[in-house]
């Protein structure tokens, strides 16, 4: 950092957490502009943030994945996100039979339908919704639920445990020693793992006698030679890995493409005449607003220049995605969601041997979902008299959506 | 060395050594796409002909199975040859088009500037009620469309209802000037998907139709077909008119209503106000007598305006979009 031509990054210093989450896209469009590779002082790491360093160190050979600190802390090891070679290839082994293409085909369509459905003849008829509390994150937690095995986990509390998970995993402020300068932001986290593994580890005590076809009993059996399981500690990380973002982000997902089609009602209107639509609108709307935004790294395994900038080996690297998401050498007018934008691809699942495990599955629980809200309710109208609050750095969406229609 | 991929009608220019997804997002033509390495399978398509290179498509994402089945996965594959890809397999059959020389059998004026065409085949066509022929314009060499007003067993004289379009070339300059009982009129058809579906998948829902002007036609074909398959399911037609002059076939209708006592015939007047008739905009019409349109399925034909005045008036009381089938007359110099 001591070349002269480098602007002076002072500004940096001033960044807080709470200032990120509000909106980071201020302080990550400067970052974008001034230095698309920076050590961000209130995260305690370095930061890439337009879509080309993304891409470059989430595919680079000189890099694997490590955990955030903070994501580390609520955790614990191993989860998939940061763990490589062996054990990565055998969780990923471990995860991916379920979410193959051809095996989610199979089934989709008769787990989400009636999901959606039972969520929308609920308040179908009352002619005014907050979609977020009452249709997003239900209908993607119950249909994760259910193929995880968890059918008697009600689904408002598997909203409330995401919602723990989340914010410990993203309390990311550290002090001027690289202390977490929030401990306490943990404790939420701690007593929802706690509160997880009381009702999961009867679960698992059963899989392990009487396996059946829930994504969690096949975690413990499958690949095992005979009589022999996966440790629950083993695959306990990966489990908070999925009840915090895989079972978030759908939700997100759908709700910010409901806020981005709002913004544009010719453009709502015409997704809702062609439901063929719908896989475009929600591609732009995580584009626009990335449920992941920021939440995962990769470490550097040797010395290497990225952007400009010598990193030593260890470094680790925080991969903005919702940054790259919005690098106008990618998109014009990035911050616009556009339906009929140029159809680029965008990061929003990441990159790499580490990119999403659940791609195919979420895009068509939210594809689903949007359907038959579409089908249910074709007048939805966003109901003006209340705001739409965007909150989070690690993950981000609408923290609300009341809609109104004719009834 | 680069190759044609034909999808969904667009035809995009694809080098060699470019995947079909990169060549068809830079050409503007999306189609879903999520992790651009092979590993998701968003991307999957139907090769329907011609012959892709797999490239680095993972085993485990596209199959030996699905490959041999001619799936591939756009963002991998690269054409080695002209190439025709589509989603999902649809497997509607249509009836062939087919060019028809057509004998006038009468011309009649049934309303203000409106008219009725017949025309009689030398052999039966083919075709589901709701879609139209295009005509030839003698002379001029120009196309028209025009609605079938009949019902699919009604296939060896067409019936048409034509209105006057001041200095229109079809029917200022033919169709209502020398045309006459007698002539030979050179046709094309039947086109358009604005039909009942089969009558397997038709499970009586109730319907409700609008018609604008001649927009009438298809209708007329449509709700007799939808009432011969369920004699007692709810059908309410309204037709929209300027003024009461405008209307015609209220006797025809009005006996369609003798037979089938769940069916509504409902003449709207826009412009000239009749104590006879209901006043306004049809779409208007249906808004206050129908509460919620929940399973039911819509039917729109006439002027664009009207057309999607009438898909507003459908989502407002919550028809299912999907359900809504619209037929515009959109007029040649704007299509
Ligand atoms: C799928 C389809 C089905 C159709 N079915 C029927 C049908 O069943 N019955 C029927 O009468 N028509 C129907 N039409 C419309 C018809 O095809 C012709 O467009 C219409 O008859 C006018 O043709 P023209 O040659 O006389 O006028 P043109 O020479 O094409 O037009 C002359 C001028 O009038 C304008 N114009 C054309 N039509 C209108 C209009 N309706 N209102 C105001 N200005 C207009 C044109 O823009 C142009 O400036 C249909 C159209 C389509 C696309
Ligand atoms: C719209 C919803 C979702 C979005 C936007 C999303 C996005 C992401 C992103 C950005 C990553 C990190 C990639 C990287 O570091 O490069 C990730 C990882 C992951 N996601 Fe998703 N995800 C979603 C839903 C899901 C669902 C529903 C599942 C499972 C059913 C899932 C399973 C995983 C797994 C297992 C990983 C870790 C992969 C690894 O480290 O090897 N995701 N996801
Ligand atoms: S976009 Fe993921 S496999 Fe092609």
């Amino acid at each position: 950092m001591t070349t002269t031509e480098r602007p002076d990054l002072a500004w940096l210093n001033d960044v807080t957490m709470t200032e990120l989450e509000r909106n980071p896209y201020r302080a990550y469009e400067r970052l974008r502009a001034e230095a698309p590779l920076a050590y961000v002082p209130v995260l305690g790491s370095y930061v890439a943030s337009t879509a080309e360093v993304c891409r470059e160190v989430a595919t680079s050979p000189d890099f694997e994945a490590v955990i955030t600190p903070a994501g580390g802390r609520t955790f614990g090891h191993p989860a998939i996100i940061g763990v490589n070679g062996d054990i990565h290839a055998d969780l990923r082994s471990m995860v991916e039979p379920a979410l193959q293409p051809v095996e989610v085909d199979r089934w989709i369509d008769d787990l989400v339908r009636p999901i959606a459905r039972r969520y929308l003849e609920r308040f179908e008829n009352d002619g005014q919704a907050e979609l977020v509390a009452q249709y997003c994150e239900p209908v993607s937690v119950r249909s994760l639920g259910d193929l995880l095995g968890l059918q008697d986990v009600e689904s408002d509390k598997l909203r409330e445990w995401f919602a723990k998970l989340s914010r410990s995993f993203t309390n990311a402020a550290v002090d001027e020693n690289g202390e977490f300068a929030n401990p306490e932001g943990f404790a939420e986290g701690d007593q929802a793992k706690a509160e997880i593994r009381a009702i999961v580890d009867p679960l698992i005590d059963r899989w392990i006698e009487h396996p059946d076809d829930s994504a969690i009993s096949h975690w413990l059996h499958d690949g095992m030679p005979p009589g022999q399981t996966r440790d629950r500690e083993y695959i306990y990380p990966t489990i908070y890995v999925y009840l915090l973002g895989a079972m978030q982000e759908p939700g997100h997902g759908m709700a910010s493409t409901l806020v981005g089609l709002f913004s544009r009602p010719e453009q709502l209107e015409e997704v809702v005449d062609d439901p063929a639509l719908i896989p475009r609108a929600i591609s732009e709307g995580l584009r626009w607003t990335s449920p992941i935004w920021s939440a995962t790294a990769r470490i550097s395994t040797k010395p290497v220049t990225i952007a400009g900038v010598d990193l030593p080996e260890g470094t680790p690297v925080m991969l903005s995605y919702g940054s790259a998401n919005h690098d106008t050498g990618q998109y014009e007018a990035p911050s616009t969601y556009d339906l009929h934008r140029p159809p680029l691809p965008h990061l929003a699942f990441g990159a790499g041997n580490h990119a999403c495990a659940g791609i195919y599955f979420a895009n068509h629980v939210m594809r689903i979902a949007l359907e038959e809200l579409f089908e249910a309710i074709p007048n939805l109208e966003r109901d003006t008299r209340e705001g739409v609050e965007f909150w989070g750095w690690g993950f981000r969406g609408p923290t609300s959506l009341h809609v109104t229609w004719e009834v | 060395m680069a190759f044609a991929v034909s999808v969904g009608g667009r035809r995009v220019e694809c080098a060699a050594d470019q995947t079909l997804l990169d060549a068809c997002l830079r050409a503007g033509v999306w189609m879903p796409n999520s992790c651009n390495q092979g590993t998701c399978g968003t991307c999957k398509l139907t090769v329907l002909s011609g012959e892709v290179d797999h490239g680095a498509s993972p085993l485990d994402t596209l199959t030996e199975e699905e490959r041999g089945a001619g799936l591939a996965l756009a963002c991998q594959a690269r054409p080695v040859a002209d190439v025709t890809v589509g989603g999902a397999p649809e497997g509607r059959t249509t009836h062939p088009l087919r060019d028809l020389t057509a004998t006038v059998l009468e011309v009649s004026d049934i309303a203000r500037d409106t008219r009725r065409v017949l025309l009689g085949l030398a052999e039966p066509l083919a075709f589901e009620a709701g879609q139209y022929v295009e005509l030839v314009v003698p002379g001029s060499g120009a196309r028209r469309q025009y609605s079938l007003a009949n019902t699919a067993d009604e296939d060896k004289v067409l019936e048409l209802h034509v209105r006057r379009v001041p200095g229109g070339v079809a029917t200022d300059g033919w169709l209502f000037a020398g045309l006459a009982a007698g002539d030979t009129v050179d046709a094309t058809g039947p086109f358009g998907d604005f039909h009942l579906p089969p009558e397997a998948e038709d499970d009586g829902g109730p319907m409700a139709l609008i018609g604008g002007g001649t927009g009438l036609a298809p209708l007329e074909g449509i709700a007799r077909t939808a009432l011969r398959r369920h004699p007692d399911r709810q059908v309410l037609l309204y037709h929209g008119v300027r003024g009461a002059a405008d209307l015609y076939d209220l006797d025809r209708l009005g006996e369609l209503g003798e037979e089938h006592p769940n069916f509504e015939f409902v003449p709207v007047l826009s412009d000239e106000p009749d104590p006879a008739y209901r006043g306004g905009f049809p779409t208007d019409a249906f808004v206050e007598d129908v509460g919620s349109a929940r399973g039911w399925s819509g039917w729109l034909c006439g002027p664009p305006p009207m057309v999607e005045a009438g898909v507003k008036a459908f989502k407002r009381r919550r028809m299912a979009p999907r359900h809504i089938h619209r037929e515009k007359f959109t007029p040649a110099d704007a299509m």
